[in-house]
């Protein structure tokens, strides 16, 4: 903050204009200049601090010193030290719940990617109505998860849903969709792609209008044919975007939770349920907040170590993601 | 330089968002005098209508009693969020002097040290204590030890007929004598998969919905859910054939519609796509909105025995170290409990009353013709015998076992085994707390 200062006012005095402020350019001066600098610096920044704090710093802090305790909600909390976590890691159903939680980011993940550029490049041109396309894609988007969700309770319904009614129209068999163990988890994913997929979309439009042209002309003057030009010029181009939105995806793809709560409630036969719905189940619903708390910490470790990860294989890479 | 003085500002910043976080209880009364202006906080989890009238009973009792201001409010967005709020509460010493409470919440706020202790109180007789059911009274004693608070609301599982599903597949409707073979044979005839018509409707959440549906099958058949010495008693060999039962129909006929959610059997029951479902008085008002044809009878039973389930829920008192406060929220509770106003709020609302002396008032005998069948489930809390367990690790034992059920409905793994697997699990749930 004050460096920032310093380097800023340090051109202006060399300026050879007379000196500014009516203190003496002691160091005493100096200090009480930066104090002052810094103060209002603090000044700016301090309700937005008192917020974060307040409302996650904290937070997270708690939440660790619960994780250490047991703890109903209501009786005096009770010190048990690591036995959430050893608890935690010896349970089954955990497991099974990072297991799912996996498998959906298998799914999502890759296919939220690549369907966000192919629809970014189908979006990236000057045909009329354009806008209307954009926006169409990005609806979705906006729509909230608890939405979408109750839509597909309404799309995927094993009975009465359209989606069977298309498939027997098809003369094909009806799926169980969500009510089945090996399909609910494909099914949330499609309709959590339904929802992202616009997402994705826009940051690669945006970093598709910032390829530079004289490039995308070269190209073309050696000769290269639209594919060779995307694949060997656009692609290369757009690498830090993926890095990007390939953590971002995964991030949010581990914490799934509100299509999961508002469609399956983790059935059926607990296939879909994920680590934030353990979580969520173990802390609100069992009354276990110590072991809600270390299963979120559990998570949040394999999510730093998931990004740093990335991180350090992009920068090994020289892809500027970072 | 900098680095020191962000630190400062950190430690500066969380100790301001500490001690704003922590609340600070003002001292009340500690000498009782009844004419004191008092205000009392009231959480009612209740919505819209139910929300209403009791804000027009509160309005009553402060017009009764000048002295008294209640400050009435639905306490969340919805009552499962009461628990939250309650819980935020006591970490902040901000909570109310009563709050309704689900039943299963009742050993968990008795940990907390808040509550009333109403012992010596209700064996005045003014209090007609001894009106109640005994799951209500167990229910607002969970632990055998404190009397937290007052019954808020008593309801039972009964047999709910489609007769329309009924009248087209020409079964015989239920009667009060039905066994549970009849009842499965009667399934068997209902289901129509050309039609995705079923006979029964279970819920395989393993949620509590799931677990309490299975206590009267355990119960009829002489079991128990917990031993004297508190652990799990369900994997007996009656809780082994009443599972057994419900997996030869569901896996074997394929008359049972297994729901995933809690959410759905009622609205297919609704569109008569169910021809039976086992639940309760709160199903009654969406029926008759959608004009569904349906009967109301006991449950069906072993050997005679018909015995059902309960889930009462409660009125929470909680001490807020003021003695006028206390003593109010005891009287206005009392007063609300009481015969001439609970036929002016549950009956009215269409919750089955609280006490089975209000079923012979005009209010009630209303209700009947409005809510055809609710005379029966009001009748029905004769066969809720058996209470459910209310010690603290009950969750964990519903959880336990509601997966065990829902995984043996779906055709996974077989009744002994689930079920001494989720004993277990039960048993580690129950030493926890």
């Amino acid at each position: 903050m004050a460096t920032i200062t310093e380097t800023r006012e340090a051109p202006r005095a060399d300026a050879g204009g007379s000196p500014r402020g009516s203190a003496p350019d002691t160091r005493a001066g100096a200090r009480k200049r930066r104090g002052l600098a810094d103060f209002t610096g603090w000044a700016f920044v301090a309700p937005a601090m008192v917020i974060i704090l307040g409302l996650s710093i904290f937070p997270a802090v708690w939440a660790f010193v619960l994780s250490l305790q047991k703890w109903n909600g209501f009786a005096p909390p009770k010190w048990v030290g690591g036995n959430n976590y050893g608890k935690l890691l010896s349970d089954e159903e955990f497991w099974a719940a990072v297991s799912h939680t996996g498998l959906f980011v298998l799914l999502f993940v890759p296919a939220s990617v690549l369907l966000g550029l192919f629809l970014a490049v189908a979006l990236n041109r000057d045909i009329p109505l354009i806008g209307l396309y954009r926006t169409a894609i990005f609806v979705p988007f906006v729509a909230s998860a608890a939405a979408t969700g109750i839509l597909s309770t309404y799309l995927f319904s094993p009975q009465f849903g359209l989606a069977n009614n298309v498939l027997r129209s098809l003369g094909l068999p009806a799926q169980g969709w969500l009510e089945d163990p090996n399909q609910a988890m494909i099914v949330i994913a499609i309709m959590s792609l339904w929802g992202q997929a616009a997402f994705t979309t826009v940051i690669y439009l945006a970093a598709l209008q910032d390829v530079p042209g004289d490039l995308l002309e070269a190209a073309r003057i050696d000769g290269a044919n639209r594919w060779q030009t995307f694949w060997r010029i656009v692609w290369p181009q757009l690498s830090p975007v993926t890095v990007f939105v390939t953590i971002w995806q995964v991030i949010g793809a581990l914490q799934l939770f509100d299509l999961v709560y508002t469609t399956t409630r983790g059935g059926p036969l607990d296939s879909t349920k994920t680590i934030v719905y353990y979580l969520w189940e173990k802390a609100f619903k069992a009354l276990d907040f110590g072991g809600g708390s270390a299963a979120a910490y559990v998570l949040f470790f394999v999510t730093l170590l998931i990004t740093i990860g990335m991180v350090l294989y992009a920068r090994s890479r020289k892809l500027e993601a970072f | 330089m900098h680095r020191r003085i962000t630190w400062l500002a950190l430690a500066a910043a969380t100790a301001t968002a500490a001690a704003t976080l922590t609340g600070c209880s003002a001292g009340g009364a500690t000498e009782l005098d009844p004419e004191a202006d008092v205000t009392i906080t009231w959480w009612t989890g209740q919505a819209d209508e139910a929300e209403s009238i009791l804000e027009g009973l509160a309005d009553e009792f402060e017009e009764l009693h000048p002295n008294v201001t209640v400050d009435i409010s639905s306490g969340a967005s919805s009552t499962e969020e009461l628990l939250q709020k309650l819980s935020a509460g006591f970490a902040s010493d901000t909570y109310p002097n009563i709050s309704y409470s689900f039943g299963s919440w009742a050993s968990e706020l008795e940990s907390s040290g808040r509550t009333l202790d109403l012992r010596d109180q209700v064996e005045d007789p003014s209090f007609a204590w001894d009106e109640f059911s005994e799951a209500a009274r167990a229910t607002v004693q969970p632990t055998g030890e404190k009397i937290i608070g007052f019954p808020a609301l008593v309801d039972n599982l009964s047999l709910i007929y489609n007769k329309t599903v009924f009248d087209a597949a020409g079964v015989e409707y239920p009667t009060e004598e039905w066994s549970w073979d009849d009842f499965r044979d009667a399934a068997k005839k209902l289901t129509d998969p050309a039609t995705e018509t079923y006979g029964y409707a279970y819920s395989v959440s393993g949620s509590e919905e799931t677990t309490w549906q299975f206590w009267p099958h355990l119960w009829q058949n002489g079991g128990e859910i917990l031993n004297d010495d508190g652990t799990a008693a369900f994997a007996s060999d009656a809780g082994v054939d009443a599972l057994e039962f419900l997996r030869q129909m569901a896996v074997d006929d394929k008359s049972i519609y297994l729901d995933q959610t809690d959410t759905k059997f009622a609205q297919l029951f609704a569109a008569d796509r169910i021809g039976m479902m086992t639940s309760g008085p709160w199903q009654l008002y969406d029926l008759n909105t959608a004009g569904t044809q349906y009967g109301v009878t006991v449950l069906p039973g072993t050997d005679g025995d018909h015995q059902t389930v309960s889930g009462p829920d409660i009125w929470a008192l909680f001490d807020t170290q003021d003695v006028n406060e206390n003593y109010w929220s005891v009287e206005l509770l009392k007063w609300l409990t009481a015969p001439e106003q609970d036929v002016r709020w549950n009956v009215e609302f269409g919750n089955l009353p609280l006490r089975a002396s209000e079923i012979d008032s005009p209010e009630f005998q209303a209700q009947v013709v409005a809510l055809p069948g609710i005379d029966i489930m009001a009748a029905n809390n004769e066969n809720a015998v058996k209470s459910r367990p209310t010690v603290a690790g009950y969750v964990g034992l519903s959880e336990a076992i509601g997966s065990a059920i829902s995984k043996v409905l779906q055709g996974q793994g077989d009744p002994k085994e689930a079920l001494e697997d989720a004993a277990k699990k039960a048993d580690e749930a129950l030493a926890d707390n």
